[in-house]
């Protein structure tokens, strides 16, 4: 029997973000998806990484978890098998996510568990103040490097299902794209990625450059999300003539990786009562074939 | 039946096959070990192979006994050669009294290789082998058949062994195997070594049920008792066989075992998952635990339950893949940056093992700290039989976890809340009213991030006072030998079995020894320090250069006139007499001393 308590937990703290900073649209079009969607604070975990991204799971009320520097994602995909029943999105920086933690971002397209990412992409490093990321352009301070498309990485997996860009300057299409995001997962279609164009007033303001540049291709008749080489192509595009691709970018169906690993006959990891003697049948079947 | 009456009964008895990488050592003596276990014995087997997946020399080593032996013996009784380098490297094992099954495919043996008197028995293996079945793969059963007859077993229980180890591989595999050891049975007719005239008579006895285990599926089992359901973890020598046998075996009981890209999404995912409040373990090797750092010292300041295996090998850096040492001691009990709680158990053998990663998944839950289980390679691979373990003596203790009707009934629910033992009640996501944040950073009852000093102090304490607490219930050391030796051993892991047979060698020798196996390093408890001050001197035996043990109980206050450390780094595993003579050769030292 559950009661609904009326037990007091934290206060959510107020954001740390300078003023002007994107990431306030962030939090918003969240906490506005999550509540239209009927998601329970309890049954949400928000894992973050570090930077100021980093610290978003401390302004909602829900469980929250505060990863290591790049780790979010393993870390979040470790809630969702251990708990499939729980509503669980990572977020984090450009950094976290592309510099350190490209490695799990990688294998998270190739094994598409049900999460959700939320990527704040300022192009800088923020909270160190301001030094190249990995989606800094070239020419951005003393970077000689060309910066990197997450979107054109992630269309590179047959196994990605959801792909989508928004703009914190457009806060009513970002609203849409993250509720198709928790959508997405919360109906165990896999990983869905999302990455908002968050721009840093404080070390790199891009907001009216990134204002000119973006393309809504959910406005587009011509783009069609789920043809992959198309997709790719007219990307390949954008980025030629200097504009910066938002909306649907891409949506296809792979199995998710909870629906191949998690035992459905069983009651999930996290859910099992400890302590039971249930663990006596696998011991004798275990005895048994290392017996003689 | 009469010859038989001539015939030494097997009490003891040590068997190495070594050729080439992929010669099929390993399958005769898993074969062999298999054999004496059912005719009641009990075995231990050991591998030496390099890191790669065919060539080189490998060789692995049986020891099938009366009674209980956790090691090698001393020297070897029989060694199969597959090729003339294997008596070259194994030479050094082999006195007068041992038995040489020799493959003279590529001519005969060297003269000197052997001592003076070894009894030579040389047959081309390979050559029948290629000549009759056209492979080479059959070398090893057709020498199999040599090796049982030698040793005294019965043909059709050789018969049985194979059609048991190769029958799930097929009919064709199992025929042509089953025809192989025939060929090698008719070749030890020739050679005058018939049925039931071998250098042994065994003794067959009521077999006890005995499992053949290595350390690792046994830590692996030991958590699966505890309730645990989560692994992740990245395949690295001689961690491997628990992630393998928790693919295996956790999703029939609803977990998950998990293979990561690498060893930080392994403890990643593992915190992830504990955060979900399922028991949750990780394992790995020296280089893999040196990545984990990070995440190790996450799981102490964010009080989030983990158990860790550490395989040992030899290092430092990728150091010697294959080979064991212990010598990531410092970094298990002072790894990672800044301060942290933790504990770490020092299992003995593979029944040790499963009690040990039993204890340490309740631990881990209870104290919500990183729990690491200290192995080397010894002891993770090596397989011996071990008894049935007992699950009437143990019992899943549930951590602080509350229910959702606690959480309901609560005030205000705190995720790091101050309590007298230092441990937070837990909430599982999911539990309506217990929000929560988690985070390695400083930060306050609620999880809130805080630079305060007063309460940085106070999370600090509360952090280490759970270890203070947890003192009381943490595995005791086990003491063997006469208690009122003046000379004491320590010794932990692989070196369990080693010093046991030491301590009965020496008392042979009228020279009277006790053994203290700590089961818990850190911290390290009284009862250690207790028989250090018990004892006149004490050898603590290290298997790294720096006496990494010795220097970590001198560290914690014990009196260093008293430890006098024994020091292993070549990659070789301690033999009981190898020990015996470092002792002996000390103990001279401390006669002349005190003259």
């Amino acid at each position: 029997m559950t009661t609904t308590p009326s037990t007091k937990t934290f206060t959510p703290a107020r954001p740390i973000w300078c003023a002007g900073c994107g990431d306030f649209a962030v939090q918003g079009v969240l906490e506005k998806s999550l509540q239209k969607m009927g998601i329970p604070p309890h049954k949400l975990m928000l894992l973050a990484g570090i930077g100021c991204s980093g610290t978003i799971q401390n302004n909602l009320k829900c469980y929250g978890y505060h990863a290591l520097h790049g780790r979010v994602l393993p870390a979040t995909i470790g809630a969702k098998l251990a708990n499939p029943d729980l509503t669980v999105i990572a977020a984090g920086g450009d950094g976290d996510g592309f510099a350190i933690g490209a490695g799990h971002l990688v294998h998270t397209f190739k094994s598409n568990p049900s999460i959700m990412y939320v990527v704040m992409n300022n192009s800088n490093y923020g909270l160190t103040k301001g030094q190249a990321s990995p989606t800094s352009p070239t020419g951005y301070r003393d970077n000689a490097e060309a910066g990197m498309d997450s979107m054109l990485l992630g269309l590179s997996f047959l196994s990605s299902t959801f792909l989508a860009r928004g703009f914190s300057g457009n806060p009513e299409q970002l609203g849409e794209l993250m509720e198709a995001a928790i959508e997405h997962t919360e109906s165990g279609k896999g990983f869905a990625f999302l990455e908002v164009l968050s721009p840093c007033v404080t070390y790199y303001d891009t907001h009216r450059e990134w204002r000119a540049r973006v393309v809504n291709v959910d406005e587009d008749e011509n783009y069609d999300p789920t043809n992959r080489t198309e997709c790719f192509q007219k990307l390949l595009e954008f980025k030629e003539e200097g504009h910066i691709p938002i909306g649907r970018i891409f949506k296809a169906q792979h199995p998710s990786l909870e629906s191949l690993i998690v035992n459905k006959e069983e009651t999930y990891p996290a859910q099992q009562e400890i302590g039971h003697d249930d663990h006596r049948k696998h011991y004798d079947a275990f005895m048994k074939a290392h017996l003689g | 039946m009469s010859s038989k009456n001539s015939q030494p009964i097997l009490e003891d008895v040590n068997v190495i096959v070594a050729g080439q990488g992929g010669d099929g050592s390993l399958t005769v003596i898993t074969m062999l070990a298999d054999l004496f276990r059912n005719a009641g014995l009990n075995v231990y087997t050991e591998r030496d192979v390099l890191s790669r997946i065919r060539g080189g020399h490998a060789a692995a080593t049986m020891r099938a006994f009366t009674g209980q032996r956790f090691c090698v013996g001393s020297h070897i009784d029989l060694l199969v050669a597959l090729d003339e380098e294997a008596v070259e490297k194994n030479a050094h094992q082999i006195n007068p009294d041992s038995i040489v099954v020799f493959d003279d495919s590529s001519g005969p043996l060297r003269d000197g290789l052997l001592p003076e008197g070894t009894k030579l028995y040389a047959a081309p293996f390979n050559r029948i082998a290629m000549r009759t079945m056209r492979r080479e793969l059959y070398k090893n059963s057709i020498a199999f058949g040599i090796v049982g007859r030698l040793l005294g077993l019965e043909d059709d229980a050789m018969r049985h062994t194979f059609t048991k180890r190769f029958e799930r591989r097929g009919q064709i595999i199992l025929d042509y195997n089953l025809e192989a050891l025939g060929l090698g049975l008719h070749l030890a007719d020739e050679m005058g070594i018939k049925h039931g005239e071998g250098i042994y008579r065994i003794e067959h006895t009521e077999p006890e049920e005995h499992l053949l285990l290595m350390g690792n599926e046994s830590v692996a089992f030991g958590f699966m008792a505890a309730g645990g359901r989560f692994f992740t973890g990245y395949p690295i020598t001689p961690s491997s066989e628990v992630l393998e046998t928790l693919q295996k075996w956790l999703p029939r009981c609803g977990g998950v075992a998990r293979q990561t890209e690498d060893e930080l999404a392994g403890i990643n995912m593992a915190i992830g998952a504990a955060l979900t409040g399922v028991r949750t373990m990780t394992a790995t090797s020296g280089p893999g635990f040196s990545l984990m750092q990070e995440g190790i010292g996450h799981s102490g300041s964010g009080e989030v339950p983990m158990v860790l295996v550490d395989c040992q090998r030899s290092g430092p850096s990728t150091g010697m893949p294959t080979k064991p040492e212990q010598s990531d001691i410092n970094i298990m009990v002072f790894g990672g940056h800044g301060d942290f709680p933790r504990i770490v158990l020092a299992p003995g053998h593979p029944e040790d093992c499963f009690y040990l990663s039993f204890d340490a998944t309740n631990l881990a839950d209870k104290y919500q700290c990183p729990v690491v289980i200290a192995m080397d390679q010894a002891l993770s691979q090596n397989i011996a039989s071990v008894k049935p373990f007992n699950l009437d003596d143990i019992e899943v203790e549930p951590g602080k976890r509350l229910t959702p009707e606690e959480v309901a009934n609560l005030e205000t629910y705190k995720r790091y809340g101050f309590s007298e033992d230092g441990v937070s009640a837990f909430a599982a996501p999911g539990t309506p009213g217990g929000m929560s944040l988690v985070t390695g950073n400083e930060h306050d009852e609620f999880g809130l991030v805080s630079t305060d000093p007063k309460n940085r102090v106070k999370m600090m304490d509360k952090r280490f006072h759970k270890i203070e607490v947890a003192k009381k219930e943490l595995p005791k050391g086990r003491e063997y030998g006469d208690p009122k030796a003046p000379i004491g051993f320590i010794g932990i892991g692989m070196m369990y079995g080693v010093i046991l047979e030491a301590v009965e060698m020496l008392e042979s020798q009228g020279i009277k020894t006790r053994y203290h196996q700590p089961r818990t390093i850190w911290p390290v408890l009284d009862d250690t320090f207790d028989f250090i001050n018990s004892c006149e001197r004490v050898y603590v035996i290290d298997l790294n250069a720096q006496a990494q043990l010795a220097r970590l109980f001198m560290h914690q206050g014990a009196d260093s006139s008293k430890i006098i450390s024994i020091c292993r780094y070549d990659g070789l595993p301690y033999r009981p007499g190898y020990l015996v003579n470092q002792i002996l050769e000390q103990e001279d030292k401390q006669e002349a001393k005190a003259q």
